[in-house]
């Protein structure tokens, strides 16, 4: 593999330090007042990548190195002419890598919104909004191949997040409308909070695509303390209702998906030193392909009727003292459950990789790896798909599409300790699940799912005063079925991540970090149809890999929302598995160099 | 934007202050919706079975019949047996050990059974079983399964095929057939009733063989053969419908793969109404007109809805003729010889002959 030039990366860093000019505060902190106001982001980035390890020796087709990289200004219209109302427009500068004098020039409008308060009551909002409910109707669960994802790998992934609209709160980015207000009461119960919205997920080509909405809410009431123990009470119902306009288009068959839910999460003790919950949320899906007959108009026809439940109940206890919550969870997830907001994953493992997708002299396409994970936005996405998404049995096999994923029943458990002052946060999660309906066979797989992360201040915890950050997670997943060899599955993965970010001068960090996973076995990965029929198992997956994702660089911070950094990335990637009869292993045994330079800031 | 909140009613908050029993119930609540969400459909399995779709065959039950002898005259059956550790693609082939008769029964499952093996005595391929011993052999993908061995069967009495038969050709029937060797270009050494190979039905079927070589000159109509229906009745052959729609023609004819071989059968009709066939009189269309060039036996069924013929017509058909063309524009100098065989004709009401 070819080394990077010390000569190159200053390059780079000089060509982007001339941005950093006066950064100001981030969006959301400008909102207060009336008036006109100017913010936004700014973002630059260049990086290169090179090709390299034993397949890229024999490889005579591939280029041994690519480079890309965009210059991106986000600006944000701001206006709120009076204490009630307040309008947005980000409009988009864009130029890619190489784009000169306007070619490969985008401008575009990114998000335009309007928001406000009826009556000092009903506080509305209009345009793109950001939603979330419950993990069960609609939400957008954690991505794949991260427990506490190292600092050195966070600025490519706070690109990828900002461009899919990825707020850290499990929202989902919509485009419609929103209404809600809240009442307090003085006695018994303390508060109402209810919400609604109604959001166009895409619109018709006016021909076999009928224009898709979603619409539900939430409904949420909570008491004040009701014994002298200090139980409260806080109870919600919400509901996910995705569905096709069959008036739109020529379409004659589209999507109804109900998805209506009770959860509840009430204080049985509430004392001094400990307390005592009991939590969930149980629900009902509802899924349907409605036929709109060309002379009877829609019809109560449904050539696709799926209905299912699922449960979720835990207990949870805190011992205030020492900041220890033990929490206890059944679960309980029909295979019928389909609830297209909540299951639809942040990565789409159909598309196409954006860096080398296919590689060697025999173009076969590479599997997603960690390096792909952290920096491709080719792989993600924000959209609600209508159908249960692939996954990657190597990165998520235990619960694919979260909380809700389908066909899983057992015994979720979990330590956190997050003491408020600390300088330690860690917690540890196991799953212990099963699967309700066998998939190509009657036996049933085990899941076993361990998680564990801890993030440490090592610069309290050695009295610096000074940014002294480390990280570290842990994912083990195992997956095992019985039954004739076929049937049988038997899949081992481990996920380990570390990574330390130390101010070695004012502002000016150090990061490293590394990210290592195997994956070793057999699994079958579905292929599904109708929203969440499995419809084939292509072929076995076998596997016997395993990559390591390194990071080191230095990082700038001009202002907490202001930094540059220059890293170097380096991907190690090797499969040693024996495929079955038939069928053709993904290009193995590369490696990827990396550097980049990125300036970004919140303005 | 700050969240806003209102006051609401005292007395909402006082109606609403049954705390405890509140609490109660919201903990027996969330309990029973514990437990009522956690009925599923869990029967069967998502997707198709891994083992149909990877696994190795493997035999669990071998092909068995249900019997031992069957009386297909009688109305019996025979149902076929086997099962097996995947959905595969399964052949049954059932020979008649003296008539050579080939019944195939397919299909694609991982059990056979009375739901999708039951032979009724019918045939695949030309000839009809006979009273004869058969034997069934299971092939799996096209290859005979060594595991399982060919199981025997005993036909005491072959199916009965439904319709009017005009002549199977049999040693009694032949009474009413009249050879016509007018331009002397038959095998009369051959030509007749024949066993030279096995017959499509009974024992005996219809040779038409010319003489062939450099004794003819022009040997483009060979000669014909003329069935009449006085061994049927008195006058016309019986027919089990007359509406043209309805009625069928079945003919079996068999090839040697001798080129060159035209087969026509005529139907004729009694025109002038004497309750004879009259040649030149009587009306006669030709039913089927095939140049011969496969090989074995092959059954043709015509409806006569394909003809010139009326539902009155149709109820005086007075004679079936067999006729045997060489193709003259293809044959050399000196011509070779032509021939093919003929057996079980038959009319059927609804449909072709079934076999």
């Amino acid at each position: 593999m070819r080394l990077f030039s010390l000569p190159r990366l200053l390059a780079l860093a000089l060509v982007l330090l001339p941005v950093a000019a006066a950064a100001q505060a981030p969006e959301d902190d400008a909102d207060e007042g009336i008036g006109l106001r100017f913010n936004g982001m700014g973002r630059t980035l260049l990086q290169q990548t090179d090709l390299g390890g034993g397949l890229a020796d024999a490889d005579t087709v591939t280029a041994e190195s690519q480079t890309d990289g965009e210059f991106v200004l986000d600006l944000a219209l701001n206006a709120q002419p009076n204490s009630d109302t307040e309008v947005q427009a980000v409009i988009r500068f864009r130029n890619e890598f190489g784009g000169f004098f306007g070619a490969g020039v985008n401008v575009e409008v990114r998000e335009l919104w309007a928001r406000g308060v009826v009556a000092d009551v009903i506080r509305y909002r209009v345009g793109d909004m950001d939603q979330v409910l419950t993990p069960y109707t609609l939400y957008l669960e954690e991505e794949d191949g991260v427990v506490l994802e190292p600092e050195v790998f966070r600025p490519q992934k706070e690109v990828l997040y900002y461009e899919e609209f990825y707020t850290g709160r499990n929202t989902r980015r919509l485009q419609g409308a929103n209404l809600g207000f809240g009442l307090e009461f003085e006695q018994g119960l303390e508060e109402l909070d209810v919400d609604a919205f109604v959001a166009r997920l895409r619109g018709t080509n006016f021909s076999d695509t009928p224009t898709r909405l979603i619409s539900g809410g939430r409904a949420a009431v909570s008491t004040a303390p009701l014994t002298s123990y200090g139980s409260t009470i806080n109870l919600g119902t919400n509901l996910a209702y995705t569905f096709d306009d069959l008036e739109s288009g020529d379409a004659n068959t589209g999507i109804r998906n109900t998805v209506l839910t009770l959860d509840y999460d009430i204080a049985i003790l509430d004392r001094a030193t400990y307390d005592l919950r009991l939590f969930g949320e149980t629900g009902v899906s509802w899924l349907t392909l409605q036929l709109d007959d060309e002379d009877e108009g829609v019809t109560d026809d449904t050539p696709i009727e799926d209905n299912d439940t699922f449960v979720e109940i835990g207990l949870q206890s805190t011992y205030k003292p020492l900041a220890l919550t033990f929490r206890g969870q059944f679960v309980n997830v029909g295979p019928d459950f389909f609830s297209a907001a909540a299951q639809s994953k942040r990565v789409d493992y159909s598309r196409s990789l954006g860096v080398y997708n296919r590689l060697g002299n025999d173009r076969l396409e590479r599997l997603p790896t960690l390096f792909d994970l952290t920096r491709d936005p080719e792989l993600y996405t924000f959209r609600i798909s209508d159908e249960l998404m692939a996954y990657d049995p190597r990165y998520s096999n235990v619960l694919p599409y979260g909380s809700a994923t389908p066909n899983r029943r057992g015994a979720r458990f979990g330590i956190d300790y997050a003491p408020a002052e600390g300088a330690i946060d860690a917690s540890l999660d196991l799953a212990l699940l099963t699967e309700l309906r066998g998939q190509g066979t009657t036996e049933l797989k085990d899941f076993l799912l361990l998680r564990a992360s801890s993030d440490v201040d090592a610069g309290q915890l050695i009295g610096i005063n000074r940014l002294f950050d480390i990280t570290l997670g842990l994912q083990v997943e195992d997956t095992s079925r019985g039954g004739v060899d076929v049937e049988q599955v038997d899949l081992s993965s481990l996920l380990f991540e570390a990574g330390f970010a130390f101010e070695i001068y004012n502002r000016l960090d150090v990061l490293a970090g590394t990210k290592l996973r195997t994956a070793d076995g057999r699994e079958y990965i579905p292929v599904f149809e109708n929203f969440n029929d499995v419809r084939d198992f292509p072929e076995p997956f076998d596997i016997d890999d395993q990559e390591t994702l390194l990071g080191a660089g230095l990082r700038y911070r001009f202002r907490d929302d202001v930094y540059l950094t220059v890293q170097f990335q380096h991907l190690s990637y090797s499969n040693d598995a024996t495929p079955a009869e038939g069928v053709t292993l993904p290009p193995e045994d590369y490696s990827f160099g990396q550097i980049f330079a990125l300036y970004s800031m919140f303005f | 934007m700050p969240r806003t909140v209102s006051k609401g009613s005292a007395s909402i908050g006082r109606t609403l202050r049954a705390s405890r029993t509140w609490a109660g119930a919201s903990l027996l609540l969330a309990c029973a919706l514990a437990f009522a969400a956690c009925d599923h459909a869990t029967d069967g399995i998502d997707g198709p079975f891994l083992v149909d779709r990877f696994g190795d065959f493997t035999l669990i039950e071998p092909l068995v019949a249900s019997q031992a002898t069957v009386d297909f005259a009688g109305g019996e059956t025979v149902t076929f047996e086997a099962t097996f550790n995947k959905q595969s693609t399964w052949t049954i082939v059932i020979v008649g050990q003296e008539s050579g008769a080939v019944k195939r029964i397919e299909g694609f499952s991982r059990e056979i059974s009375d739901q999708n093996a039951v032979w009724d005595g019918g045939t695949t391929d030309l000839p009809f079983f006979r009273t004869e011993a058969v034997e069934a052999t299971l092939l799996i993908d096209g290859a005979v399964l060594a595991e399982s061995p060919p199981t025997a069967v005993e036909v005491t009495t072959p199916r009965v095929y439904p319709g009017n038969v005009v002549t199977g050709f049999e040693a009694d029937d032949n009474a009413n057939v009249v050879l016509g060797n007018f331009e002397f270009e038959f095998d009369l050494m051959a030509t007749g009733p024949s066993m030279e190979i096995p017959a499509a039905e009974g024992e005996l079927f219809y040779l038409l063989r010319s003489t062939g070589g450099p004794t003819v000159a022009d040997p483009f109509f060979i000669g014909l053969t003329s069935i009449f229906p006085g061994a049927k009745g008195p006058t016309y052959f019986p027919v089990p419908t007359s509406i043209p729609e309805d009625l069928f023609f079945n003919a079996a004819l068999y090839s040697f793969g001798t080129p060159n071989t035209i087969a026509v059968i005529q139907v004729g009709v009694d025109s002038n109404g004497n309750g004879v066939y009259n040649d030149g009189i009587d009306a006669v269309v030709s039913i089927i007109d095939q140049p011969v060039d496969w090989e074995g036996w092959r059954l043709f069924s015509i409806p006569f809805s394909d003809t010139i013929f009326t539902q009155e017509q149709l109820e005086t058909i007075v004679a079936v003729r067999l006729l045997l063309i060489s193709d003259n524009n293809g044959q050399p100098n000196p011509p070779l010889p032509v021939d093919y065989g003929v057996d079980f004709v038959t009319f059927t009401q609804g449909g072709p002959l079934e076999l």
